[in-house]
């Protein structure tokens, strides 16, 4: 029943992370906390030098989410920050649908995503909830 | 005062401006992207919000960035925000307690909503929601 509602999600793999993908983030979102683009201030705060913004590893999962659902419309994105992600890092994002239900004038996929490196480990989990005709 | 009572920290607008979406899109590398007009990303919301967040972060509560980290990004979308629209914002404090850690000490956790809306129409366009958790200081 799940796959009637949507497709099998797209392969998506992001990097190897670059300063310059946090620096442009920086620059996007307004955001300049400088354990993004600071290695001395990361390191006094016991880093080993600067990562990457949450909301960044959070961009990329919503473009997967994107790619995936197209123009359907997305009705809820939450989103739980496991683990930093560091410049050199490679990532990869998965999905799946976990049900669908009716409501008023159609259907609801709730949907897992997790963004994660390629050794397994969890950066970013979410849920999701997108219409479906 | 916002409309349902609770007290509102910080009240703000923000255009959604072509070259700022499109700026964004290409740093998460929406696939969108190229569109015309731009389409707003999903976390397009942050930037809206980035001039409060560091305000907040830094001089409202004010959390220690080297011992804070985010913990949660909640959206609830109810109508898409689109290229040229004015959002009003208005934030408010969800929560802000401490807790026992897992792995022993206290930690603060705040979560702040910003709940978007069209400036023109007054329109509800969504809800962005924050959870940072800072760390309590070591004292060894």
């Amino acid at each position: 029943m799940n796959a009637a509602v949507l497709p099998d999600p797209p392969a998506f793999r992001f990097g190897p992370i670059t300063r310059q993908d946090l620096v442009r983030y920086a620059g996007a979102a307004g955001d300049f906390n400088p354990l993004h683009y600071d290695d001395a201030f990361a390191r006094s705060a016991g880093l080993p030098g600067v990562m990457a913004h949450g909301m960044f590893s959070a961009g990329l999962l919503g473009s997967f989410l994107v790619a995936w659902v197209e123009d359907r419309r997305v009705r809820r994105f939450r989103l739980r920050f496991k683990s930093p992600v560091w410049p050199g890092d490679m990532l990869q994002a998965t999905g799946s649908v976990v049900r669908s239900y009716q409501v008023d004038g159609g259907r609801v996929a709730e949907l897992v995503l997790k963004l994660g490196r390629q050794d397994g480990s969890e950066v970013v989990t979410a849920m999701a909830e997108v219409e479906c005709a | 005062m916002s409309d349902d009572g609770d007290v509102v920290l910080a009240d703000w607008t923000h255009p959604v401006e072509w070259g700022k979406v499109r700026e964004f899109a290409r740093a998460v590398h929406d696939p969108r992207l190229g569109r015309e007009p731009p389409v707003p990303p999903l976390t397009f919301p942050v930037v809206l919000s980035a001039e409060f967040i560091e305000r907040f972060v830094s001089e409202l509560l004010p959390l220690d960035r080297r011992r804070t980290v985010h913990g949660e990004q909640d959206y609830e979308y109810l109508k898409p925000l689109q290229v040229g629209q004015v959002i009003r914002c208005r934030a408010k404090i969800l929560r802000d307690e401490v807790k026992q850690g897992q792995r022993g000490g206290r930690m603060r956790l705040v979560t702040v909503e910003v709940k978007l809306t069209d400036a023109s129409s007054g329109e509800t366009v969504g809800f962005e929601r924050m959870t940072a958790i800072e760390q309590e200081a070591l004292t060894s």
